[in-house]
């Protein structure tokens, strides 16, 4: 189990999880598109792409330490990852809240849960990938 | 006057119920990844070669344990920004 076989298996790893966050936004955008009409479908992209974005840069953070075998500095890494993750995400609800004017509360909500949700699916090839 | 005054206190209740949300969430959150943190460190002392392998799954916990937060936080700003509860007062 060499450093680069594992940098892949963290790769496939979140590309996982971005097609599962992908497929749930989508999902839910579909049924609020059928359920509630125009708004409510871009309220639950806005709410899904928040968190979408928000996984993406932190995956680009745990990448940039990726070879990195020293517990303590992994364990920092990882924090910092969820914490810039927690802040962009606030950043781009609050954006959305301000700026969107027909904004669906419920289905931002919705879009939201979904994709957050749906990040913990990965796991479930991780024994394969790796 | 009187829907001044139910403006007021639905506002101020909505206060004192985003922080919770907020405080409630944040405080399961760091419970949740303490343990995990912990349990993480352990294995890493036990079995260093495991690190790498682990730090994909931990991340994935991370933002498992993390979701019920995240999804606490857009709750609290709907409440801020959009409280559905002051159409009371409107009608």
């Amino acid at each position: 189990m060499n450093t680069t076989n594992n940098g892949l298996a963290t790769n496939n790893m979140i590309s996982n999880m971005m097609r599962w966050q992908m497929t749930a936004t989508a999902v839910a955008a579909v049924l609020a598109l059928l359920l509630s009409g125009l708004h409510a479908f871009f309220s639950v992209c806005a709410g899904g792409f928040s968190v979408i974005v928000g996984a993406y840069i932190a995956s680009m953070i745990l990448k940039r330490n990726e070879g990195n075998v020293d517990p303590s500095s992994v364990l920092i890494n990882l924090l910092k990852a969820e914490a810039v993750k927690i802040v962009v995400i606030a950043l781009l609800l609050f954006v959305v809240f301000k700026m969107y004017a027909q904004l669906v509360p419920f289905a931002l909500i919705a879009g939201l849960a979904a994709a957050a949700i749906f990040s913990g699916a990965a796991l479930a090839k991780t024994d394969k990938s790796i | 006057m009187e829907n001044l005054q139910l403006l007021a206190m639905i506002q101020a209740y909505t206060g004192v119920g985003i922080g919770l949300i907020i405080g409630l969430g944040a405080l399961g959150a760091c419970v949740g990844i303490g343990i995990m943190c912990a349990s993480f460190l352990e294995g890493a002392a036990r079995q260093p070669e495991m690190i790498p392998a682990l730090q994909g799954k931990v991340f994935l916990l991370l933002g498992l344990i993390d979701a019920s937060f995240i999804i606490g936080v857009g709750l609290a700003m709907m409440f801020a920004f959009a409280n559905p509860l002051l159409s009371v007062v409107q009608q």
